[in-house]
C-alpha cells in the first residue's frame, strides 16, 4: 500500500476514518476546562456575568493531537502489518513452489525457506491447495495438497551437495500444470546458471504464464581448482555477482576439522583476474600444505565453498639422483633436467649439492618420499643398504634405465630380473621399428591415462621372462615388453623405468604421459602397502565407496543411501549418485568436489522472460497493532498533561507531580542501582585488620598455650620497642593471630612457636598458610628444641609436628644460614641468629649456589624473601625484655651479650623481611662510590 | 498571563500549631517583623534625621519658684547659683495617639506571581513597621480593637502577640472592615486593607471613626494583577470571601471595563476619606514596602505637626 510493504487485515474499518471530521466539529466546540483564578476584586465586575459567555475554541494543536489520537486508534484497529505476507496471485487454482535445492541455495537457504514458508502460509489463508516440488525431485509426480502438508514437504527438502539439473522438472511441471490449468507457479531460484537455469526458465515462461521467480539477492561465493604448487597452496574464489563483499578468508582444515590456516582474497586486488573470480594462496610449509583436506569460505555454508584435498593434492618430496656428475655439462640434456621440470608441478623436488659425496645418503637423511635413481648402475654397499631399509620402510624408489644400469652387475633393488645389455630397436643395426606404448592394463596405476600416439620407444632393458613378470608389469609396449615394472619391497616399492629419464632411448620423458605417469607413481607413495594389497584384488581397487560426503550446506557427515561407491579414477564433479565427499578408506581417500577445477560461477539471465520477479525478503510481517495503540496511549497522556496546563492545573500539581517522577525514577533507577552496587564483603573488616593495615606490626601465631603466647608477646614488644628505637622502623604494637580465622596479608612476618601438644591446623588454615608463603609472606617457625636436639636423633615433637605441618605445604629447598646471606647483614653483620639458646641451627630457604664470575660477594641472596624461617633457639623468649632492658627469661648461657645479640638478629630478619636483597647491593655502595668519585 | 494564588490557610494565619511548622508564627512572623524593622529604620534614618535631639524631656526653660507649688519641681542645682528658687519647666510634650488596623480578611491573602509579597504579609509588614517608627517618634500607638496605645519599644513583638492571640482564640473569623467606634479626638488612624468592599460601607466607617475629629490614612494595598487583570482566554474567575465565581469565554475582553470599575471604586474611597480630611495611600506590592511607609511617615507628620500647632 502507497508503495510500502503494508497491509491491513481488517481493512473495513478504514471507513472510519470518514467520522474524522465530525469528530473535529465536536472536539472544537467542545472547549478544555477553563483556567481557574482566585480574583479578590471580582465583585466589581461580578455584575457583568451574562456578557460575552462564548466559550473560546479548543486551540488548533490540541485538536491536532485528538484527531492524531482517534487516527492512531482507528488505524490499530484496522490491524496494519508491515512487511505482509505476499498473498501471491490467486488464479482459483493451486499454487506449485518451485524451490531450487542444489548447493547454491544453501547459503540463503533459511530465507528460503522462510519465504516458501510464507507463500504457503499464504496461500493457506486463502484455501489455496499447495505443492511443493524441489528441483532434484524430478522423477516425481507433482500433488497438490493443503498447505499444512506441503509445509511438512517444504522442511523436508534440504540443500543438495550438487546441482540438478532443472530440465528433467519440466516434465511432471507439464503434467501438473496440465491437470490444473488454473495454477500459479512460484519458483524460489538460486540465481545460478548451473543446472540449466536459462532453459528451463524459458520453457516455464511459456509453460506457465505469468510465473514468477523469488531469487536472493546475495551473491555466491565458491571455490574451485586448489592447486598445490612449489611455492603455496592456491584455490581460485568465484563468485557469481559482483554484489557479494569483495574480501573474505579461506580457511584450510586438516582431515580432523583442525584449522591449519587461513587466506585472504580479494575480487579486488591484484591476485583476482576479474571481478568474478579471486585467488587464495596459503604460503604454509609443506608438511602443513599436505595435511590440509579441505579449504572452506568463511561463513559461506554451501558444498560448493568448500574444496576437498586428497592425497592427489599432496606434494611429496622427491629426492633425484643422477648417474654421472658428467652429466651436469650439459644440464638441459640431463635426466635431472627431464624428472625435475615432470616432477614439479606435484612434489617438492631435492637434489644434491654439487659435490656432495654421498648424495644417496643425504637425501634420505632429508627424509624424502620419493628416491630417483636416474641411471644408476652399481651402488656403494653403503648405499645399498641405505636404500633397502629406505625401501622397506615404505619408501617408494624409481629407477630409470640406461647405459650405466644396463652394464652394471644385477643388484636386488629393481622389481624384475634384468637381462644384461637390453635392446636396441629402430638403430642402425636393428630391423624392427621404434615400438609404441600399449595402452594400460586396467590393474596397472596407469589405467585411465591415454597413451599419445607420437611415444616411442627405440631402446630399452628387456626382463627376464620369470613367471610373475606380467603381474609386475604396469606399462608394457605393442610387442608386450614391458616398459615399466614395478614390486613391493617390505612396505615400500620399487618402480623401474626400462628407459632413460632423457630423451637418449626413447620420446616418453617429453610428452605429458610423462608427467603423468610420475605424477601416478609419486601419488603412491607412502600408501604403497596398501596399494599393492589392492593390487592384489584388483577388482576392488575399481571402485571406492563413499565414506564421508559433503551435505549441500558444506557439511561432511555420513552418505547417504542413493551414494555409489565411485571408480578411482573419477575425476569428474559430484552427481546425485557420487555426491561430493571423500571415498574411499581413510589412509586413501579419493576426493570429489563440486566444483570442477575450471568452473566459473554464472549467474542465471532470466532477461526477456515473462516473469515477475521478486527478492527473496528475509523481513518477517510486523504487527503494527502495538506500537500504534502505544502512540495512541502517549498522545493520550500528552493530552491529558495539555489539559491540565490549560486548565491551570498543572502549576499546582507540579509538586505532586515532579514527587511522583521522582518515585517513578528511583524505581527504575533501584534495580541497576542494585545491580551496580559493588558487592559487599561477607564479613565487615575487624578492628584489629584495620590496624593492621594501617601499621606495619608484627605478628605471632597464636599456640594456644598461654605461657607460650605470652612470651611470644613479651618478645616481638621488645623487639618493636628495639626496632623503634634503632631502625628507621616504628612498628604499631605486635599481634597475635590465628592463620584458620585472620587475614595474614597484612603482616610482612609471623612468628611462629611451636607447642608440640597443640592439634594441628585445620587443612584450610594450611592452605592459607602457603598462600601467605607463596604470596611474600615469611613464617619464622621457631621449635624452641634447641636443647633437646641430637645430631641423627630421632626427631623432636616439635620436630616431628612441625614435619606434619609442611607437609601440605611447598616448601622451597632448606640450608642452614650461610655466612654470606643476606639475611646476616640487613642491619647487623651477624654470624648466628641465637635466642634463649645459641646452639640451634637456623635454616632458610637455599640460594643458588654462588656464582664464581661475581668473585668473593660479600653478601647473597635470592631474589625474593625466603617464605620460610626454621630456627629451634627460641627466639621470643631470647628478645623480650624487661623494663630496665635486661632478658626476661633465663639465657643458655646467658648474659646480657647474648640478649642484645638475640635483638640484633631479631632486627636483622625484621629488615630482611622488609627489604629483601636490598642490602646485597647496598654492601658495595662504596666501590659504586669509589668508581664515580673516578 | 500572570498566576495568582490564594494563601492557604495554613499561611493565612499569622500562627497556626497544627499546620506545617513553616507556616506558624514561629517561623515567619520572625520574618515579618525582621522586615518591619528593617524598613522602619531605613524610614527613620532618611526623614527623621538630627530635627528631633532625643525623645521626650526636654528642658524648656527655669522659672522662679511660687510658693504653695510642690518643692518636687525645684531645681536645686540652679537655685544654688543665687538666692531666688527656680522651678524647672520641661517642654510638654503630649503624646499622641495612633490607632492601627490590619485587614486579615481572605481577600487580603493573595498573591500573584508579579508581586513581592501577599497582600496580608505586606500589610501586615506596614502595619507594624509603622507602630515602631511612630514608638521611636515618641507616640503611642494602639491595635484598633486589639491593645490599648502603648509607647513600648517591643512594640512590634507586643502587637505580633496581640495578633496571634486573637487568630488563636476560638471562632475567629477576620473582619473586611475595622470595629466601629468613634476615636477619641487628636488620634489618627492607619487603615491599611485591599478596601475592596462597599465604598459606602468604607464611607461610614470612616464617618464613625471620624466622628470626634480624629484623623486617619487609608494605605491601600492592591496586588499588581488587581489593577492590570492581564488575564486571557477562557477563564474562570473565583471570589475570596463568597462562592461567587463568574466564567467568562475571554477574559482579556473585560479589562477595559474590570480597570474603568476600580478607578471608580477608588474614586468613590477617595472622596469619602477627602471628606474627612483623611488621606489615601494607594500601595502595590510589587513595590518595596519602604517606599509606603516613607509617605506614610511624612503624611503623619504633617498631621502631627498640625495636631501640635492646635495644641
Amino acid at each position: 500500500m502507497f508503495g510500502l510493504p503494508l497491509a491491513f487485515t481488517i481493512p473495513a474499518v478504514l471507513i472510519a476514518f470518514a467520522g474524522l471530521p465530525v469528530l473535529y466539529y465536536l472536539l472544537r466546540v467542545t472547549p478544555p476546562r477553563p483556567r481557574r483564578v482566585h480574583f479578590p476584586p471580582l465583585r466589581l465586575i461580578l455584575d457583568l456575568r451574562p456578557h460575552q459567555e462564548t466559550p473560546a475554541h479548543t486551540p488548533w494543536w490540541l485538536l491536532l493531537l485528538r484527531l492524531a489520537i482517534a487516527a492512531a486508534i482507528i488505524l490499530a484497529m484496522a490491524g496494519p502489518i508491515f512487511n505482509p505476507l505476499p498473498a501471491g496471485e490467486n488464479r482459483g487454482g493451486p499454487l506449485l513452489l518451485v524451490i531450487d535445492d542444489g548447493w547454491p541455495a544453501a547459503p540463503t537457504w533459511d530465507v528460503r525457506i522462510a519465504a516458501a514458508t510464507q507463500r504457503i502460509a499464504a496461500a493457506g489463508r486463502q484455501g489455496q491447495a499447495v505443492a511443493v516440488v524441489a528441483t532434484s525431485d524430478a522423477g516425481r509426480e507433482i500433488i497438490a495438497s493443503d498447505a499444512t502438508h506441503a509445509l511438512e514437504h517444504l522442511r523436508a527438502v534440504k540443500p543438495l551437495p550438487y546441482v540438478p539439473d532443472r530440465l528433467a522438472l519440466l516434465a511432471p511441471i507439464a503434467s501438473f500444470v496440465a491437470a490444473q490449468p488454473k495454477s500459479t507457479l512460484v519458483w524460489i531460484a538460486d540465481g545460478i546458471e548451473r543446472g540449466h537455469a536459462r532453459d528451463f526458465a524459458e520453457k516455464l515462461a511459456r509453460l506457465v504464464p505469468g510465473a514468477e521467480i523469488a531469487t536472493a539477492n546475495q551473491a555466491l561465493r565458491a571455490l574451485a581448482g586448489p592447486k598445490n604448487d612449489a611455492d603455496g597452496l592456491i584455490v581460485r574464489v568465484l563468485r557469481s555477482s559482483t554484489a557479494s563483499p569483495a574480501q573474505g578468508i579461506v580457511r584450510a582444515l586438516d582431515i580432523k576439522g583442525l584449522s591449519l590456516g587461513e587466506a585472504r582474497f580479494d575480487f579486488a586486488g591484484q591476485a583476482a583476474k576479474n571481478e568474478a573470480e579471486a585467488q587464495a594462496k596459503f604460503t604454509l610449509p609443506t608438511d602443513l600444505r599436505n595435511d590440509v583436506a579441505r579449504l572452506e569460505i568463511l561463513d559461506e555454508h554451501s558444498a560448493g565453498a568448500v574444496s576437498l584435498l586428497d592425497g592427489r593434492w599432496k606434494r611429496r618430496r622427491v629426492g633425484l639422483v643422477s648417474g654421472a656428475t658428467a652429466d651436469l655439462q650439459l644440464p638441459l640434456l640431463a635426466p635431472n633436467y627431464y624428472l625435475a621440470k615432470a616432477l614439479a608441478p606435484f612434489s617438492d623436488i631435492r637434489q644434491a649439492r654439487p659435490g656432495t659425496p654421498d648424495p644417496i645418503a643425504a637425501l634420505l637423511d632429508e627424509h624424502v618420499n620419493v628416491l630417483v635413481l636416474a641411471d644408476i648402475g652399481n651402488l656403494s654397499q653403503n648405499d645399498h643398504d641405505l636404500i633397502k631399509q629406505f625401501v622397506e620402510n615404505g619408501g617408494l624408489l624409481l629407477r630409470f634405465a640406461g647405459t650405466r644400469l644396463a652394464a652394471a652387475d644385477p643388484d636386488d633393488l629393481v622389481p624384475v630380473r634384468l637381462r644384461r645389455g637390453g635392446r636396441v630397436l629402430g638403430g642402425a643395426l636393428s630391423w624392427e621399428t621404434p615400438k609404441r606404448l600399449a595402452p594400460f592394463d586396467q590393474q596397472s596405476p596407469f589405467a585411465g591415462l591415454k597413451v599419445p600416439e607420437e611415444v616411442t620407444v627405440r631402446r630399452q632393458v628387456l626382463a627376464e621372462p620369470d613367471a610373475d613378470l606380467p603381474g609386475k608389469t604396469w606399462a608394457h609396449l605393442v610387442d608386450g615388453t614391458p616398459l615399466v615394472t614395478a614390486s613391493q619391497d617390505g612396505k615400500g616399492m620399487i618402480v623401474l623405468f626400462h628407459v632413460t629419464a632423457d630423451t637418449t632411448w626413447s620420446n616418453l620423458p617429453l610428452s605429458g604421459l610423462f608427467v603423468d605417469m610420475l605424477r601416478k607413481i609419486v601419488s603412491l607413495s607412502g600408501e604403497t602397502a596398501k596399494t599393492a594389497e589392492g593390487q592384489g584384488q584388483s577388482q576392488k581397487a575399481e571402485t571406492v565407496p563413499p565414506t564421508r560426503i559433503l551435505d549441500g550446506f558444506g557439511v561432511l557427515g555420513a552418505p547417504p543411501a542413493t551414494a555409489k561407491p565411485v571408480p578411482v579414477t573419477f575425476t569428474g564433479v559430484g552427481t546425485a549418485e557420487h555426491p561430493p565427499g571423500f571415498y574411499g578408506p581413510p589412509d586413501e581417500m579419493l576426493a570429489i568436489n563440486a566444483m570442477r577445477p575450471d568452473d566459473n560461477l554464472r549467474a542465471a539471465d532470466y532477461s526477456g522472460l515473462s516473469f515477475k520477479s521478486e527478492p527473496l525478503r528475509e523481513a518477517t510481517p510486523v504487527d503494527l497493532r502495538p506500537p500504534l495503540l502505544a502512540i495512541a496511549f502517549v498522545l493520550f497522556m500528552l493530552d491529558a498533561l495539555a489539559s491540565l496546563w490549560l486548565g491551570g492545573g498543572l502549576r499546582r500539581r507540579m509538586k505532586h507531580a515532579a514527587a511522583a517522577l521522582a518515585v517513578v525514577g528511583l524505581l527504575f533507577g533501584l534495580p541497576s542501582g542494585s545491580l551496580r552496587a559493588d558487592p559487599k564483603p561477607d564479613h565487615p573488616i575487624s578492628q584489629n585488620d584495620l590496624q593492621s593495615a594501617l601499621n606495619t606490626r608484627l605478628a605471632y601465631v597464636i599456640s594456644g598455650d598461654p605461657s607460650v603466647d605470652e612470651e611470644s608477646k613479651n618478645g616481638l614488644t621488645s623487639l618493636s620497642q628495639v626496632l623503634a628505637q634503632r631502625t628507621a622502623l616504628i612498628p604499631g604494637d605486635p599481634v597475635g593471630v590465628d592463620p584458620a580465622r585472620d587475614e595474614l596479608a597484612f603482616y610482612p612476618m609471623l612468628y611462629w612457636p611451636i607447642v608440640a601438644a597443640r592439634p594441628q591446623p585445620s587443612a584450610a588454615a594450611i592452605a592459607k598458610i602457603a598462600a601467605y608463603m607463596k604470596q611474600g609472606g615469611t613464617i619464622i617457625f621457631d621449635t624452641r628444641d634447641a636443647l633437646s636436639q641430637h645430631q641423627d636423633g630421632p626427631p623432636t615433637p616439635e620436630g616431628q609436628w612441625l614435619r606434619d605441618l609442611l607437609r601440605g605445604v611447598d616448601v622451597p629447598e632448606l640450608e642452614p644460614i650461610p655466612s654470606d646471606h643476606v639475611v646476616t647483614k640487613t642491619f647487623y653483620l651477624l654470624d648466628g641468629f641465637v635466642g634463649r639458646y645459641q646452639i640451634g641451627q637456623t635454616w632458610i630457604e637455599a640460594l643458588p649456589p654462588p656464582n664464581p664470575a661475581d668473585g668473593a660477594r660479600p653478601a647473597r641472596a635470592g631474589d625474593g624473601v625466603s617464605p620460610i624461617i626454621i630456627t629451634s633457639n627460641d627466639l621470643a623468649a631470647g628478645w623480650a625484655s624487661d623494663t630496665d632492658g635486661e632478658s626476661l627469661y633465663p639465657l643458655v648461657p646467658g648474659g646480657a651479650r647474648q640478649h642484645e645479640l638475640a635483638l640484633r638478629g631479631g632486627i636483622n630478619l625484621v629488615m630482611y623481611t622488609l627489604t629483601g636483597n636490598y642490602k646485597t647491593d647496598q654492601v658495595h655502595v662504596r666501590d659504586l662510590l669509589e668508581r664515580l668519585a673516578h | 498571563m500572570s498566576d495568582t494564588r490564594l494563601l492557604n490557610e495554613s499561611e493565612r494565619q499569622v500562627s497556626s500549631e497544627t499546620e506545617g511548622a513553616a507556616l506558624d508564627l514561629a517561623a515567619r512572623l520572625p520574618n515579618l517583623i525582621v522586615a518591619a524593622k528593617e524598613i522602619a529604620s531605613s524610614v527613620m534614618l532618611g526623614v527623621h534625621g538630627r530635627r528631633v535631639a532625643g525623645i521626650g524631656e526636654t528642658f524648656w526653660q527655669f522659672r522662679p519658684f511660687v510658693p504653695g507649688e510642690s518643692t518636687a519641681g525645684i531645681d536645686w542645682r540652679r537655685s544654688a547659683r543665687d538666692d531666688r528658687i527656680y522651678i524647672r519647666e520641661r517642654e510638654w510634650e503630649g503624646a499622641h495617639t495612633i490607632w492601627i488596623w490590619i485587614d486579615r480578611s481572605p481577600s487580603m491573602a493573595f498573591v500573584s506571581k508579579l508581586a513581592l509579597q501577599s497582600k496580608l504579609d505586606r500589610a501586615l509588614v506596614l502595619g507594624l513597621a509603622a507602630a515602631d517608627l511612630l514608638v521611636h517618634g515618641g507616640e503611642r500607638v494602639g491595635l484598633m480593637g486589639l491593645t490599648r496605645p502603648m509607647a513600648s519599644r517591643g512594640i512590634i513583638h507586643k502587637f505580633a502577640e496581640a495578633l496571634v492571640a486573637e487568630e488563636r482564640s476560638a471562632g475567629f473569623s477576620p473582619a473586611e472592615l475595622p470595629v466601629s467606634a468613634t476615636l477619641p479626638p487628636r488620634t489618627q488612624a492607619i487603615l491599611i486593607s485591599d478596601f475592596l468592599s462597599e465604598p459606602a460601607d468604607i464611607a461610614e466607617k470612616i464617618n464613625v471613626l471620624s466622628a470626634r475629629g480624629a484623623r486617619g490614612h487609608l494605605v491601600m494595598i492592591a496586588d499588581p494583577v488587581e489593577e492590570t487583570f492581564p488575564f486571557a482566554g477562557h477563564t474562570e474567575f473565583l471570589d475570596v470571601d463568597s462562592s461567587e465565581r463568574l466564567r467568562v469565554g475571554q477574559a482579556e475582553s473585560f479589562r477595559n471595563i474590570y480597570v474603568s470599575r476600580l478607578a471608580a471604586h477608588r474614586d468613590a474611597i477617595a472622596t469619602a476619606a477627602r471628606r474627612r480630611g483623611w488621606s489615601v495611600l494607594p500601595h502595590r506590592t510589587d513595590r518595596t514596602g519602604s517606599e509606603a511607609l516613607l509617605t506614610l511617615r511624612m503624611r503623619l507628620e504633617a498631621d502631627l505637626g498640625q495636631f501640635r500647632v492646635a495644641g
